[in-house]
């Protein structure tokens, strides 16, 4: 536990030591912000709903640029052969590595936290379905980083690693598009699979089993994965 | 200390290496010698647990390392091919990072951190960004990080290679000041240094050994330097 921890302060030092964390930080929270005054401009609603919408849609651009150099670049510079070679559990240099991406994410969605205080100003927000909405958002970021990091550890190549996690993303998030052309138990599966219908329903302030489940499955299923990937040796 | 007990390995269909077996006792310096490709850091691999053998296995102090590699990896220090860096961190950020992973215990960090310093002659780029280094003091900062947690076996893939003179003389002090403390394998291509430093003398050809001698008795049969021997056994080899 203490080792993730290590390599979770690692990580989070290592975003804030080079640029790539505070361009992040900044053009995040500017296009959120531009998103929320637009959206509250145009509703004129009381609710986060639309705007949890608009951030849930600019994660699949943003989270691949966190997660591109997860593994990718340990691996480039033979950092890997460091890390796996001190008395270090594989499970713990992949927890330590999520969890340090993790917070640096709960740290922009934090950013955000003063849309909720602007709106308590000025009218009386549905509190509930905005924290719901927070939780929602939180978790498909923290699914999404999670196969931000998978895609990482497949390659030493930093842009394979973020096209293929926007392959992924793009397909989990479109994915109902394409529901029409299918019927019966494809239909059901893509609708179960596809992220849009579960992040939907905490937006609106309803929290189910069955979306919950969705979002720490695949989490779990997704570290999982990557664990095996850097245990597997064909690469090193 | 050490005993591979004929390693093989495998990439694909090619062979790595070739059933290789020896024994290093504790307290000895040892050197793998050997062209480029002949097999020595895929061996050092293996030992350190990062690659697994294809058959054969190595127990590091009656331990195997395949299937007890956490317990070995407190043991060993290991400098790669290319020290292990993470360019943005300082010397001394990396360093900490390096013993807290080695299971350093927290009130020691400090103490080692500053030992190794001392000892790899880097205390003056202590606050330095690692990426702004040259290749001398990064080769050093990769040593630094080998022998952080005292281990009992060191193990230094090329460890001279990109220093300049007078640093690798101050490598080749601080490997022997660890002499009879640790038993030490390094793997290098020039000659001269294993004839400084090492006790003993394995020269890999192909994925096999070669030669296994102490370095006295190989030069005394000989009677010459290393150099020749070396060259002379290689190409006796390669007629047979």
């Amino acid at each position: 536990m203490n080792k993730v921890l290590v390599i979770a302060k690692k990580e989070l030092k290592a975003y804030f030591r080079s640029p790539i964390a505070y361009i992040v930080l900044i053009i995040t929270i500017s296009v959120f912000n531009i998103f929320f005054f637009m959206i509250i401009d145009q509703n004129r609603e009381a609710t986060l709903r639309d705007v949890f919408k608009a951030m849930e849609f600019l994660f699949i651009f943003i989270v691949p640029l966190l997660t591109m150099k997860v593994f990718s670049e340990e691996r480039l510079t033979g950092t890997m052969e460091f890390l796996m070679t001190t008395p270090t559990t594989n499970t713990a240099i992949v927890l330590g590595k999520y969890l340090g991406s993790l917070i640096f994410f709960t740290l922009i969605i934090g950013l955000t936290s003063s849309y909720y205080f602007i709106i308590e100003f000025f009218a009386q927000p549905d509190r509930l379905a905005i924290l719901t909405g927070y939780l929602g958002i939180w978790l498909e970021g923290a699914l999404f980083l999670a196969i931000g990091i998978l895609a990482s550890s497949w390659t030493r190549n930093q842009i394979i690693a973020a096209m293929s996690s926007y392959a992924t993303l793009f397909l989990l998030y479109f994915s109902i598009t394409f529901i029409k052309y299918f019927s019966g138990l494809a239909q059901t599966l893509i609708r179960y699979i596809g992220t849009w219908s579960h992040a939907e329903n905490f937006a609106v302030g309803l929290l189910t089993t069955a979306d919950l489940v969705y979002y720490l499955s695949g989490i779990v299923i997704c570290i999982a994965l990557t664990r095996l990937s850097i245990d597997n040796r064909l690469w090193r | 200390m050490i005993i591979a007990k004929q390693v093989t390995k495998y990439f694909g269909g090619f062979a790595a290496l070739k059933g290789i077996s020896f024994e290093i006792g504790r307290g000895e310096i040892v050197g793998f010698l050997g062209q480029n490709g002949a097999g020595k850091t895929t061996l050092m691999r293996i030992l350190t647990s990062y690659l697994p053998a294809t058959s054969g296995g190595v127990f590091i102090a009656g331990v195997d390392v395949a299937k007890n590699s956490l317990a070995i990896r407190k043991k060993i220090g290991y400098l790669p091919e290319t020290p292990p860096l993470y360019t943005n961190m300082t010397v001394g950020d990396y360093l900490k990072f390096a013993a807290q992973l080695k299971d350093v215990p927290i009130k020691q960090q400090r103490i080692q951190i500053d030992k190794v310093l001392t000892e790899c002659n880097i205390k003056d780029v202590r606050d330095k960004t690692i990426g702004t280094l040259s290749k001398g003091y990064k080769q050093r900062v990769g040593i630094a990080q080998a022998i952080i947690n005292d281990p009992e076996v060191l193990i230094l893939d090329e460890p001279t290679i990109g220093l300049d003179p007078v640093q690798i003389i101050q490598v080749r002090n601080l490997i022997r000041s660890l002499e009879y403390k640790r038993t030490v394998i390094l793997s290098t291509h020039i000659l001269s240094e294993i004839q400084q430093i090492a006790h003993r003398v394995l020269i890999i050809k192909s994925g096999e050994i070669i030669v296994d001698r102490s370095l006295e008795e190989l030069l005394s049969e000989f009677d010459s330097n290393l150099e020749d021997t070396f060259l002379r056994l290689h190409s006796a080899k390669e007629n047979q």
